[in-house]
Order: structure tokens, then sequence, then C-alpha cells
């Protein structure tokens, strides 16, 4: 169970992005987050495993604190945390294979992985997980040589490099042509239910919310404006989410 | 608080001053490199010493041919009837005396044709003993030409009908044309040029790579430790970045001795200076995505260096290094002529002892080797991608 308590994060310069937002994510969840840009969304996703400092407040993971943790202890918990991004951060330069081993650093021998030696166990489960999101003959391809929806899914089994009891993705779908945001969306949607990994995701489109959701919570300005089940999102309070000019876009509409 | 505000001038009255402004500093700069055009074309006119260095150095000294002994002979019977004459050869080098035969104590001129220029020679007899008789001391004119007054004394009178010959002694050009031992001594000093380049470029790569990431905000600027050690690297390369390696290496001179190693230190330093600043600036713009990621894996911050940071920057980096290693080549040919070994000491060594040719070899040596390494640079940095 992950509880967020009070998370507080006022920027440097000022800019206050979370405002005493307060939820809980039971395991097995798929929550998502919606709200506009610049909501807080994504230092909502990055608080939860400190790649952002929070200003106040705390992060309960199953007891743990993690906003206490530090150093060493704050690895170890990340390595349980998968993380998908909007903008894949693959290393480019390097082969699918490099980017997909390097999701398991946190566990590997700190020296060996230093001289870019990795065990035979370590190269088979990298494959496995690139088997898992249909890449498996890119493997010594070069990342960027891959479409954008083949790099995402290399993010995917980056993620699943780590064994994962969490997957944080934020928007994971929104630099992708709309069609192919289910064929992404359905990977995250079979780790969570077939291995019981809780997923919280950030999304732009609505229909998408709907189809994937378990649970939704909605920022604005920082704050939590909604908290509840997909299905009660109507026009009233989409309204209210993001605000009176916005009219709802469908994506994936062809698939 | 009384705030009168100035009237802004007229911005025509400021263009114009602007502009009178300009047109003084460009009055004093050309009265200060005492520009004088005209000298340029009279120089070419009356500077004659200047000219033939000039003109030395356009021919440099790149072939030689092996230099061999040559012996002219010419049978000349004394006196005349006493034995058959001699042939005069139409053409190459050759004595022509002006008489065929000439009786005991005949004097007559001999004229040799197309022998070396410039040459001083011995005309002499050699006797049908086959002992030789020496004769006057000759010198050739530049078109290899010479004209002698030579006598028939007794001693050279023919014996058992074999005649005396004149003859001279020559040094002749034989054999093909061969690279000469300035292109010899050129090729080892560029060499070593090439070399030094190298090796400070070598050194200052070591020490400037891991220094780039101290000197990279985005890797080090964290806590008060880190914004210390960002600060003290960047001013290190701040400041050695702005030392001439000129007199670097003339300081290394006096404390290490001249040669190769002060010149290599210097050009050392300076390139650790400049590659850590264009290193680091490569580090900081890299794509943070990626470290990103990897942070959230759970890898240390050696890990995501490694993983996130270093595949990233490696085409800069090379591109960078080979980039220096040409600018290096230049330096150091610089930094020879003051004594840091190399073609630039070569280069000082010949035109202090008005080996001129030899200097116009080391000219075009460096031209070539510049234009070569600055083409090839370009062409491999093409390719880094």
């Amino acid at each position: 169970m992950l509880e967020i308590q009070h998370l507080h994060k006022v920027y440097p310069n000022g800019t206050v992005a979370l405002t005493d937002v307060n939820f809980t994510v039971n395991d097995g969840e798929f929550l998502v987050v919606i709200g506009l840009s610049g909501s807080g969304k994504s230092t909502l996703l990055r608080c939860i495993n400190r790649l952002i400092e929070p200003t106040q407040g705390k992060i309960i993971w199953d007891g743990v604190d993690i906003t206490a943790a530090s150093g060493a202890d704050m690895r170890r918990i990340r390595r349980q945390i998968g993380m998908v991004f909007q903008q894949f951060n693959l290393v480019k330069r390097s082969s699918v294979i490099t980017n997909v081993l390097a999701g398991r650093l946190g566990y590997a021998n700190p020296w060996a992985s230093l001289l870019g030696m990795w065990p035979k166990e370590e190269r088979d489960r990298a494959l496995r997980a690139l088997n898992r999101v249909g890449i498996a003959d890119k493997a010594s391809a070069r990342a960027d040589a891959l479409s954008g929806g083949q790099q995402q899914r290399v993010g995917i089994a980056r993620a699943l490099m780590q064994e994962p009891k969490l997957i944080l993705a934020d928007e994971p779908v929104a630099s992708l042509d709309p069609v192919l945001s289910h064929s992404i969306l359905q990977y995250l949607e079979q780790l969570n239910r077939d291995e019981k990994i809780t997923a919280v995701c950030s999304l732009h489109f609505l229909d998408l919310v709907h189809r994937y959701a378990t649970r939704v919570i909605a920022l604005k300005d920082g704050k939590v404006v909604f908290e509840g089940l997909p299905q009660e999102i109507d026009r009233a309070r989409f309204k209210e989410i993001y605000g009176e000019e916005a009219v709802e876009v469908r994506a994936g509409m062809a698939a | 608080m009384n705030t009168t505000r100035r009237p802004a001038l007229p911005s025509s009255l400021r263009t114009t001053l602007i502009a009178l402004g300009v047109i003084a500093a460009y009055v004093i700069a050309w009265r200060g490199s005492q520009v004088d055009f005209p000298r340029l074309f009279r120089a070419l006119a009356t500077n004659e010493k200047g000219r033939e260095l000039l003109g030395d150095f356009m021919t440099p000294d790149i072939v030689a041919r092996d230099i061999a002994p040559v012996t002219l002979q010419l049978p000349l019977p004394v006196p005349c009837g006493s034995a058959p004459e001699g042939e005069v050869a139409a053409s190459g080098p050759r004595l022509a005396p002006s008489v065929a035969c000439a009786e005991l104590r005949e004097k007559f001129t001999v004229e040799g044709f197309d022998l070396a220029p410039n040459t001083e020679l011995q005309l002499r007899w050699r006797l049908p003993s086959d002992q030789y008789f020496p004769g006057p001391f000759i010198a050739t004119d530049a078109d290899g030409h010479f004209s002698a007054e030579f006598e028939a004394r007794p001693i050279v009178a023919t014996k058992d009908g074999v005649p005396s010959k004149i003859e001279v002694e020559l040094l002749v050009p034989v054999g093909n044309p061969k690279p000469s031992p300035a292109v010899y001594e050129v090729l080892d000093a560029i060499v070593i040029t090439i070399f030094m380049a190298l090796m400070a470029t070598t050194a200052a790569v070591i020490i400037a790579a891991p220094l780039s990431f101290l000197a990279a905000s985005n890797i080090t600027k964290h806590g008060p430790m880190g914004a210390a050690m960002y600060y003290l690297t960047r001013t290190f390369f701040s400041v050695f970045r702005s030392y001439e390696p000129i007199i670097l290496a003339m300081l290394f001179a006096f404390w290490v001795g001249f040669g190769a190693f002060a010149g290599v230190i210097a050009l050392a330093i300076i390139t650790i200076a400049s590659l850590g600043k264009l290193y680091s600036e490569a580090v900081e713009h890299i794509d943070p995505g990626p470290m990103e990621a990897l942070t959230a894996t759970g890898a240390n911050r050696i890990q995501v260096i490694l993983y996130g940071v270093i595949p990233q920057i490696v085409p800069d980096f090379l591109s960078f290094t080979i980039y220096h290693w040409d600018i290096n080549v230049r330096i150091s040919t610089i930094i020879g002529y003051v004594g840091g070994g190399g073609i630039g000491y070569y280069l000082a060594q010949m035109i202090n002892t008005s080996q001129n040719n030899k200097a116009g070899t080391a000219i075009w040596a460096i031209v070539i080797v510049v234009w070569a390494m600055d083409f090839l640079s370009a062409e491999i940095r093409k390719r880094l991608t």
C-alpha cells in the first residue's frame, strides 16, 4: 500500500507544484492521475521515487517512509519501483539490450556493471523482457533506430528488469501517435493484472482513463480536486478538472 | 526623490558620435600597425637579400643525386705525329684543347664544357708512366665552362708510342635523383612534432576527461561540496586556458631545460584546460532523460554516469580530442621554434645557420602536415555522430 500524506512541493524558484496532496493506492490498483499540463502530475510521480525531493509531507510504502530513506536505502527502494517516461528516456546511442540491462543496475554487482560485464542469466532476463514486449529481434539495434512505439516498449522492458512491485508511468503515450496508445497501455495493463504490479499512471485522454483506470485522481494547480472511479467523471466533473474551455478529445479512435 | 531625467541625445547625433569614435579607433590602429602597402611592392624590387631568401624558401632542398669523382681525359700527342690524336666529344662533359697535338714547349688553351658549375678543378697531365704532372687550378663558371693556358713540358712527351693525356677530375652527380638528407631530417623532426602533440593531447585527455565531469553543473552542482568542486575546476580551466602556449613553454624550458619535454608539458596543460572546458560543456548539453531514468532504477551515481552519460558524450569527446590534436600540431611547431624540439626547432636552426633551402623544406613540410591533419580531422569528425 502506498500512502501519500500531506505532500507539498515548492520549487526553489517559488513555483508551487503540489499543495497538501493526500491519497492512498492499494496493491494491485491501476491508478490514473489526470489534470492539465502543469497541474503537478509529473512532480507527484517523481516525488514518489524521490527523483524530485518533496518539500513537506510523507510517502509511506508498505510501512516504510520513503521520504526518510537515505542513500543506499533509497536506491534499494527505487529498484523495486519501475518508471516509464513520456520521452522514453533511453540512451539513444546504446543498444536496446544495454538499455534494458541498465534497468538491472540496482541489483547488479557494482564493479562488474562498471566494466559492462553482465552474467548470462541477466542477459537472458533482458531477452525475456524484450520478448514480452514483442521486440526481442531488436536487441542489438541502436535504441534511436527504433520507432517511438518500439522505444517505449524498450522503456517498459527496462522497468520489467527491476522486477518492480510498483510502476510509475509519466504520460507514457503522450509522445506517441494516438493509435499506438493502446498497444503500450495494454502491456502496462497486463503487468498490472497478471503480475499484480501496482501502477500509477498519468494520462491525458479521458477515453484511455475510462478504459484502463481502476481508480482516478485529478490534480488542478497542485491540488487533488477529484478522487474516485473513472465512471464518476461526467461532463460537470470534466469541466471542473480541465476548466470551462476544455473539450474532450478522444485518443486511439482507430484502435 | 528628485528624478530629473536627462533628455536622451537625438539618435542622429548619437549615431554620428559612435561613427566618429569608430573612425578614430581605426585611425589609431592604422598608424599603430605602420601600414605601408607600397612598401610591399617596393621591397620586392629593391630588397635583393629578402628576394633571395624567399627564393630559397620556394625552392626547398628535396632531391639529391649521388656525387662520384669522374676523370675526363683526352690524349694529346707531344710532339705532333708521335701518336694518334684524341677526338673531342660532341657533347656532355668534355675537354677541348685549342690544338689536337703540340710541339715541345708549345703553349695552348684548354677549354672545358658542361662540367659542374662554379667548382674548382685542377688541370693536369696523365703521363705514359701513369703518374700525373700537375697543372693550374681553375674554376668553372656558372655554365660549367672554363678556359686555361697549358704548356707541353718535355716530361709529357710521347714514350714508346703512348701519348700523355690532359685530364681533369671532377665530381658529377650520378644515378637517379633521390630524397636529399634534408628530407630525412625534416621527416624525423616533423614526426617528433606530431608525436609531441599526440603525447600532450593524450596526457591532457586522461586528466581533462574526469575533471570535466566535476566542471559540469548537471553532474556536480549538488550541495556545497559539489558546488565548490564545480567552481574550482571551472576556475582552473579558465585560468590556464588564457595562458599563451609559447609563454608557458618558455617557463617550463627554464624549469626542465629546453627541448621537447618542456614543450609537451606546456602543451598538455593548455590542452587540459581547453579540452576540459569543451568536454564539460558537452556533458552539460546531454539529454538528462537517461540519467533520470537510470537513477529511478536504483543505480548509483557512478553507474548512472557510466550508462547514462558517457554513451551520449563519446562522439563529442572524440571529435574535440581529434580537433585538439590537430591544433596541437600547429602549436607545437611554434613552441619548437622557441626551443621546444621538433620541426619548429629544426626550422629555427636552419634559418639561424642560413641553410635556407633546408628551411624551405621544413616550411613546406609544416604546410603539408598541417593541411593533412586539418583535412583528416575534419573527415573523421564528419563520421562521428
